[in-house]
């Protein structure tokens, strides 16, 4: 008998990108999402949506990213392109066996995959089409989270299956306040930055591309960031790799001193895919409750209530983000050990908690 | 990571000798999730050829889902969608790799569903059904096809690439010598157990199955004359139609028609399957298994119709290109063993006798 929980999660992720009949979606997964793909498809037939499957062994590029000659790599074929350019939407749900599947991709392989990728993704990242990317609970992502599978899944199911519309108008309300500022100073631990959010508007995920929603996101002014952020508290974790203790000096938005307690090779390599993946593309606030630890896993740490997130690399245009980058990689500050958020020199959140 | 020795020569053999894949093209894989280890050494195969790995994977073999044609209204999964045909129309060459987790596993579709299924779908074959383009079907040894092959995995694997990992241009050669005696006759008797039956090949020239679009390959095969098959045979491996198992089938035949069918088990699948239009009572496919590696059935077609001292028969569908005329929906392959005192013989002379050749 099937768990009751993946069916309302499969119906949930459809109404993430609320298809219309006739709509090809792109439903991307690698093999352990089985139980989610399988109910996601059914509830897309159900709603007169045609869902294209496609697997893969993981979600980096397998032996083709690892091994193919630079110059396939750096393009996609004509299949590929005339599918990404046709499909209505896609889903991508997450279904790890290993985690680091990544991990001995060199960075300048993964850019130029993420490159190619990321071209051809370009409606999706306006906004002009719908996507929504989410996890199936599998032992790998629970080892990640520290957690037994059973533990994990109550605790992913408990992230996902909430009161979305009472999340959303508590984060609308706090977007407002952060809309009518124009400079955001972060103070924390090893931690004090400046940049300026003057003239772009937030975004509120709350039922939209992840699943779990629970940030509000901007795309800050690009030249704007100054001082020094300290990421001591969580590995920064990007396409399968992991950096410690990495800490950013900021001087006209551009980053120009950057080092890492670990895998700083790694870190630096990707700063160096383009000129943009030395500036901001992206600030977000944690607001979901339902998150409380990190678990080294993005999606869900960069909604933990009580954190912020900057991301280094491409902007979001539909937010007034300028910054273009092949990357993309977001890095979570804890900001409950004596942290603060100020809006135009008056604090706003404290420990983590909002004033 | 080291790949195992004979993994990695079969995926040399299927992207080299079966496709010889060259730069530039568009290689569409449709597989399923345990294949994993080969799938992966031809992608990597594939890319160091300039060429591009397209992956179709998914728990049922691409362009199907069953999940989404259970509930997906009838005319959207009796048409293929945009994004497949473009694929479908524009791919330079495909891989069929079959690895199933569970071969009964088949899905939960109704009859009807399933004939929508294959209408849907019935575009991706065309291009390769009239080779147009270079194309392999073939298996991943599966613990759940060596659970069907009665065997462990270890020995399933040793039975599997002993079939596959053949001198194929030595196998070539030795086969098109057979055919060569097949195509200068006219009269085909098959005799065996329980067993005897006459086919016209008269001007229909046999094609030899060297290893190239079927992985294993080890056969050569013929469109009969449609009205010509007389007598009875019985089939004696065991074998299934879309799931369902069928086991010692017997035919008797007159002027082409299957004018009798019975099985000792699951007639009423083989009453079925023979109904499905006027073309499935008739013969379209004579088949020679040559296979030297293959001495036992794996109730597992693409194996057992190989089987060297078998020969096997389907019902329906015959191949134009080698003269065919019989039209059908289907194409069921069943097969006769002729190790345990059968013979064939050519206008009367006998050319093998307890599956050894004569000639």
């Amino acid at each position: 008998m099937s768990d009751p929980r993946i069916e309302a999660y499969a119906r949930l992720l459809v109404d993430c990108i609320d298809p219309e009949p006739g709509w090809q979606v792109l439903v991307r997964s690698q093999p352990r999402g089985r139980p989610l793909v399988e109910e996601v498809c059914r509830e897309l037939g159900r709603r007169h949506v045609r869902a294209l499957v496609r697997l893969m062994f993981d979600s980096v590029g397998g032996v083709f990213v690892r091994e193919a000659p630079l110059e396939l790599l750096g393009r996609l074929s004509e299949i590929e392109r005339h599918e990404v350019d046709t499909a209505n939407c896609y889903m991508a749900l997450i279904a790890p066996e290993n985690t680091r599947e990544g991990s001995d991709v060199p960075a300048e392989r993964a850019g130029i995959r993420q490159a190619a990728l990321r071209t051809a993704h370009e409606p999706y990242l306006r906004g002009e089409k719908p996507w929504v990317g989410c996890y199936f609970p599998t032992e790998a992502a629970a080892q990640d989270a520290g957690m037994t599978l059973p533990e994990f899944e109550a605790f992913l199911y408990g992230a996902v299956l909430i009161d979305w519309k009472a999340l959303g108008e508590r984060m609308e309300k706090i977007a407002e306040r952060f809309d009518a500022a124009e400079t955001v100073r972060i103070v924390g631990e090893g931690t004090d930055l400046t940049f300026s959010l003057a003239g772009r508007e937030g975004m509120v995920d709350a039922l939209g591309a992840n699943m779990p929603g629970g940030e509000i996101f901007y795309s800050p002014i690009e030249d704007s960031a100054e001082g020094v952020i300290s990421y001591s508290e969580y590995p920064a974790c990007y396409i399968g790799h992991e950096v410690n203790g990495v800490r950013f000096r900021f001087e006209g938005g551009r980053i120009v001193e950057a080092s890492a307690t670990s895998n700083e090779e790694f870190l630096l390599g990707t700063l160096d895919t383009d000129e943009g993946a030395r500036r901001l593309g992206e600030f977000g606030i944690g607001c979901n409750p339902g998150i409380q630890q990190h678990m080294k896993n993005t999606l869900f740490d960069e909604k933990i209530e009580g954190t912020i997130h900057l991301a280094i690399g491409t902007g979001f245009p539909q937010l007034g983000g300028q910054n273009r980058s092949a990357i993309h990689w977001d890095m979570v500050k804890e900001l409950r050990n004596g942290g603060r958020i100020e809006l135009d020199g008056k604090v706003v959140q404290e420990n983590g908690r909002w004033l | 990571m080291a790949v195992e020795p004979r993994v990695a020569e079969y995926a040399e053999l299927l992207v080299g000798r079966c496709l010889d894949v060259q730069p530039g093209w568009q290689v569409l894989i449709r597989s399923q999730p345990a294949a994993r280890p080969v799938l992966e050494e031809m992608m990597r195969l594939i890319a160091g050829r300039g060429a591009f790995p397209l992956l179709r994977l998914n728990y049922s073999l691409w362009p199907t889902d069953e999940p989404w044609a259970e509930t997906a209204p009838a005319e959207l999964v009796g048409e293929l969608s945009e994004i497949d045909l473009f694929a479908s129309e524009h791919m330079d060459a495909r891989v069929t790799m079959e690895a199933p987790d569970n071969t009964r596993g088949v899905s939960a579709l109704s009859p009807e569903r399933r004939a929508l299924v294959r209408k849907g779908s019935a575009p991706f074959f065309r291009r390769t059904m009239g080779h147009e383009i270079p194309w392999v079907s073939c298996q991943f040894p599966t613990p759940a096809l060596a659970q069907e092959a009665g065997m462990s995995v270890a020995e399933f694997e040793r039975f599997f690439y002993g079939a596959v990992l053949r001198d194929w241009d030595a196998e070539e050669e030795r086969m098109n010598r057979l055919l060569a005696r097949f195509d200068a006759a006219d009269i085909v008797r098959v005799v065996g157990e329980d067993t005897d039956l006459t086919l016209s090949i008269a001007e229909r020239d046999g094609e030899v199955d060297e290893g190239k679009v079927n992985m294993p390959g080890g056969e050569f095969f013929f469109a009969p004359v449609e009205d010509s098959a007389e007598g009875t045979i019985l089939f004696d491996l065991p074998t299934d139609f879309e799931g369902g198992a069928v086991d010692r089938i017997r035919l008797r035949f007159s002027k082409g028609r299957a004018e009798e069918a019975r099985a000792e088990r699951g007639e009423e699948t083989l009453l079925a399957a023979l109904s499905i239009d006027d073309g499935a009572r008739f013969v379209g496919e004579l088949g020679i298994g040559c296979n030297e590696g293959i001495t036992q059935p794996a109730r597992n077609i693409l194996f057992d119709e190989k089987m060297a001292g078998t020969i096997h028969m389907a019902m329906g569908a015959s191949y134009p290109h080698i003269g065919g005329k019989n039209k059908s929906g289907l194409h069921w392959d069943l097969v006769k063993d002729l190790r345990n005192g059968g013979r064939i013989e050519l206008d009367g002379e006998i050319v093998q006798e307890n599956g050894t050749w004569l000639i």
